[in-house]
């Protein structure tokens, strides 16, 4: 039934899926040629549309008066943190201008995740690839350390991997179990390793690299061989689903990349920056010529990785405020309660922040949702820049407009 | 409405024959106008002791996209890869108002669009690089119709509103994803049979048959391989007298000769000029110090993975159309290598005639960061100060390098003619660099002095639409630059090539593939728009 199906791209996670197309039934928007939990999921997320309701402390306020008080805590705050930062291009631009202003230190909800991924970049670099990359020439997958699927469940759709003229052969999972569901046509053996994952990719590198190692593993020296063998193979890796000290199994993951590139062709895929991560991350780096975890202040912004890690700060009070930015589920309410904040949501955020007896000492502005209720950007996890559509409107500001008033509204 | 005099300046404004008359120059509603000199004006700018040249323009600087931000990514704060903010801000300071990004994935524009947006005060642009798509190698290698090619590449031109095209590395990038690792102008590409000499041909055509007023811009083969001139000159001979515009030639004007099998071919590429006026050239000169180098050749990237300082890369296969490889690089005084590919670049600027034809760049930041340009100007205007630098460099360089031997000193005219004139003509952009009437206003005003690096480091006034945004050379405001793009024709029935290939053009969905003018003027920050209408011409 594609009747009055509209055509849409997926802003629930980073693959930001562009074949969907959305039908509305009985008041409601239902994915039509897709069954992805996670796309459903947003999409009921944000089924209901009550009236979106600012409030100052719990008691409910218009959206000017709340305006107003936000942007007069927000001016006596002495260190804000700006995190959250779910949003789109122009919601990041815009919260960028109100960092520099207040001087705020600004890192995304799932910060930790991209840091791991900035630091092996940072120390050694990597060579990476696309998703029509993969779909063109990948010939052997490998999952490292995760199943892909269960936080990207189109993926292996959107790696080509259902198509009959796939160019794979072999999918891979090493360290991670298979999912129930895999493709057809293919071998998909699973690698279980010793449970170290970072001493299974060292030990990958190693029989890559040298092609013997004394007491090797079977199961690792047949995958360095098919590395090898490969024409192009693609190393995914998953930002949130790493080990403890996280850098270290993606700096081992490039290398082992760099060194089949000495012979044949092979590059890394990661997932990961969904739900803005990746659009704040780049679009900050442009900005201020440095990336999140840094302190924006006109004349020298101060970047630090570990000391100005959101979660950190707060867990540490060494903030007197929180400015909370998150478009996607209502569900995701900032960690602190004992806190100033001032939080700009969906509408449906608001009516949880009272659930949560987290209203005191808290101003809340609703916001629309990019590619539900607003168009905008996002980044996808491969780096292009994908445009949402809006599905329906539903008059509400976006972050941008919140925050480019708030920032005319400070005193 | 504002009408300013910048009254008694010495005027440089090669476009229209003035070089050093002493003159007013009068804006009037962001445009220049004619004047009687006793006419009252709203604000009288004393401009004695000056220079006055039309706003500086960059045609190749790597100020956008998705490798700037990996550059600023695996090096940040430094002075090689500043934020876009800081970019718009220097080379306003610098007395430049227009700056183009040459490299633009087709996969990738609407990133470049958007970096560009907010780099301040400058007007942008960006050329879409074809010639890796995979679309374009299938066609050539069906011996498609060059109509078909013409089409294509119109459809290409609109969905990334492109000022012009260029191709790196023809065939190169793609080729190194088949695992090929060199590609010379006639050898076949291992997958699709193509020969980087048919890329080049294809391209030239197509983009002069749109009436596309920049001619293809190249980044030749095997660029940084001893003896690269042969693919150079190899190049230029496959235009088949076409418009061609070969960029960063410094790179590309190598040789064999002497002990290291690695020499000068700058004076053989100055003579190749003569012979083909249909190619302009830019020279992206090396500067001593740290810089980043970052460029969608891939393949050639790699091969200088393990040369990389601080010893670390990035490089990436993209989308089908593109790739991409940002290493960090020190170019040392003491490496004859680098040595002798500063001299090249200087030997270059000064052996080649014809200054039209010749555009000042470092190739932003791969041979040095924009913000060298003052210094590289003295360079070419200042033989003892030259002489001086040759004398610090490797010993066998500065014994042997042509350049001891080169006496000429480039004239103010001529560094305006390089900076301003030449760039916008090869451009197509008929109402900048230059400051006849109704061109649009902008001017840099530089108090004139004997140290061509102190005058054209800071600016003592910069115009921008006419409005002043650079004082004694400091950003006193901070306006959103314009987009510069071409509006093509091209046959609209080219869209069932691109339908059957899905979302292989530019790794998006089609219904999403063409960047609209809305969301263009979104991405920009609400610049004004400009869009150069092209005429087609008849193959």
């Amino acid at each position: 039934m594609r009747v009055g199906s509209v055509e849409w791209t997926c802003p629930f996670c980073s693959l930001l899926c562009d074949g969907f197309a959305l039908a509305s039934r009985e008041g409601a928007l239902v994915l039509d040629g897709s069954d992805c939990p996670r796309a459903r999921a947003g999409l009921v997320a944000h089924q209901s549309r009550g009236q979106p309701e600012a409030f100052v402390d719990g008691a409910v306020a218009s959206l000017e008066a709340g305006l107003a008080e936000a942007a007069r805590r927000l001016a006596q705050w002495r260190q804000p943190l700006f995190g959250g930062l779910g949003t789109d291009l122009a919601g990041v631009r815009a919260l960028f201008r109100l960092a520099l202003r207040t001087g705020a230190i600004c890192d995304h909800a799932d910060g930790e995740a991209l840091a791991a991924g900035l630091r092996a970049l940072q120390d050694r670099g990597q060579f990476h690839t696309t998703l029509a990359e993969i779909r063109a020439r990948a010939d052997l997958l490998v999952c490292v350390g995760t199943d892909a699927v269960t936080h990207y469940p189109e993926f292996f759709r959107r790696c080509g991997l259902d198509r009959d003229d796939t160019p794979c052969r072999r999918l891979v999972f090493l360290g991670a179990e298979p999912p129930t569901q895999l493709p057809a046509h293919m071998e998909t053996p699973r690698i279980a390793g010793s449970g170290d994952l970072l001493a299974d990719l060292q030990q990958l590198a190693t029989l890559v690299g040298a092609a013997t190692c004394r007491h090797a593993d079977q199961e690792l020296a047949g995958l360095a061989q098919a590395l090898r063998a490969a024409r192009y193979a693609v190393l995914v890796w998953e930002a949130a689903a790493l080990p403890r000290q996280g850098a270290l199994a993606v700096e081992m993951l490039h290398r082992i990349v760099m060194l089949l590139n000495r012979e044949t062709r092979a590059a890394s895929f990661a997932l990961g920056g969904s739900d803005g991560a990746a659009t704040a991350q780049q679009a900050f780096t442009w900005l201020s010529g440095l990336p999140l975890r840094t302190r924006l202040q006109a004349a020298d912004p101060e970047h630090d990785p570990v000391r100005f890690a959101g979660e950190r700060l707060l867990a540490d009070g060494a903030v007197d405020g929180l400015l909370w930015t998150w478009s996607w589920t209502p569900e995701r309410l900032p960690s602190v309660a004992d806190l100033p904040r001032v939080v700009l949501g969906p509408p449906g955020m608001g009516p949880r922040l009272r659930q949560a007896g987290a209203a005191r000492d808290c101003v809340f502005l609703p916001v629309a949702t990019p590619g539900l209720n607003a168009a905008g950007h996002l980044f996808r996890t491969d780096g292009t820049v994908v445009p949402l559509v809006a599905a329906r409107d539903d008059a509400l500001p976006g972050v941008d407009r919140v925050a480019a008033s708030l920032l005319e509204a400070l005193p | 409405m504002s009408t300013r005099r910048l009254r008694g300046g010495r005027v440089f404004d090669p476009a229209n024959g003035i070089a050093g008359e002493v003159r007013d120059v009068v804006m009037r509603d962001g445009r220049i106008a004619e004047l009687d000199p006793r006419a009252a004006v709203d604000e009288e700018i004393d401009a004695s002791g000056c220079i006055v040249l039309a706003g500086g323009i960059d045609l190749h600087s790597h100020i956008g996209g998705g490798k700037v931000n990996l550059a600023r990514l695996l090096l940040p704060r430094h002075q090689c890869t500043p934020s876009a903010l800081a970019t718009g801000r220097h080379y306003a300071e610098m007395g430049y108002t227009s700056v183009f990004e040459p490299a633009m994935a087709a996969s990738d524009a609407r990133q470049a669009h958007l970096q560009m947006g907010d780099v301040p005060i400058v007007d942008h642009g960006a050329y879409v690089m074809l010639g890796n798509d995979e679309t374009l190698l299938e066609l050539l290698a069906q011996g498609a119709d060059p109509q078909l090619v013409r089409d294509y590449v119109g459809w290409v031109v609109h969905a990334t509103k492109a000022l012009g095209v260029k191709v790196v590395n023809p065939a190169g990038i793609s080729a190194f994803k088949f695992n090929q690792r060199k590609l010379d102008v006639d050898e076949a590409h291992v997958h699709w049979g193509v020969t980087p000499r048919q890329v080049i041909r294809a391209l030239a055509r197509a983009v002069h048959d749109l009436g596309l007023a920049h001619p293809l811009h190249i980044h030749c083969s095997n660029l940084g391989v001893a003896g690269n001139i042969a693919s150079t000159l190899a190049t230029m001979d496959a235009l088949e007298g076409l418009p061609g515009h070969l960029t960063h030639v410094q790179f590309h004007s190598y040789g064999t000769e002497g002990p290291h099998k690695f020499s000068s071919a700058a004076l053989e590429l100055a003579e190749a000029l003569d012979a083909h006026p249909n190619c302009s050239i830019d020279i992206g000169q090396v500067l001593f110090g740290q810089t980043v180098t970052a460029s969608a050749d891939t393949m050639r990237q790699y091969a200088n993975v393990d040369f990389a300082s601080p010893h670390k890369a990035v490089l990436a296969d993209l989308d089908g159309d593109s790739g991409c490889g940002v290493l960090p690089f020190r170019y040392r005084e003491q490496s004859y290598v680098n040595a002798l590919q500063w001299s090249i670049g200087l030997e270059l600027f000064l052996q080649v005639r014809d200054p039209w034809r010749v555009v000042l760049t470092t190739d932003h930041p791969n041979g040095a960061p924009f913000t060298s340009y003052p210094h590289l100007m003295r360079l070419l205007m200042n033989k003892p100060f030259r002489d001086e630098q040759l004398a610090r460099l490797h010993p066998e360089v500065a014994e042997q390098s042509a350049l001891k031997h080169i006496t000429r000193e480039l004239s103010l005219e001529e560094i305006a003619t390089m900076t301003r004139a030449a760039p916008a003509r090869l451009l197509g952009l008929r109402d900048r660099g230059h400051l006849g009437p109704g061109a649009a206003a902008d001017v840099a005003v530089y108090r004139e002095q004997g140290n061509a690096e102190v005058m054209f480091a800071h600016a003592a006034w910069v115009y921008k639409d006419g409005e002043p945004v650079v004082r004694d050379g400091e950003v006193r405001a901070s306006p959103v630059g314009a987009t510069h793009f071409a509006e093509v024709q091209f046959d609209a029935g080219v869209q069932r090539l691109l339908d059957a290939r899905g979302d292989a053009p530019l790794g998006l969905h089609r219904h999403h593939a063409v960047i609209g003018r809305d969301e263009l003027c979104a991405c920009c920050n609400g610049g004004r728009l400009f869009a150069w209408a092209c005429e087609p011409r008849s193959p």
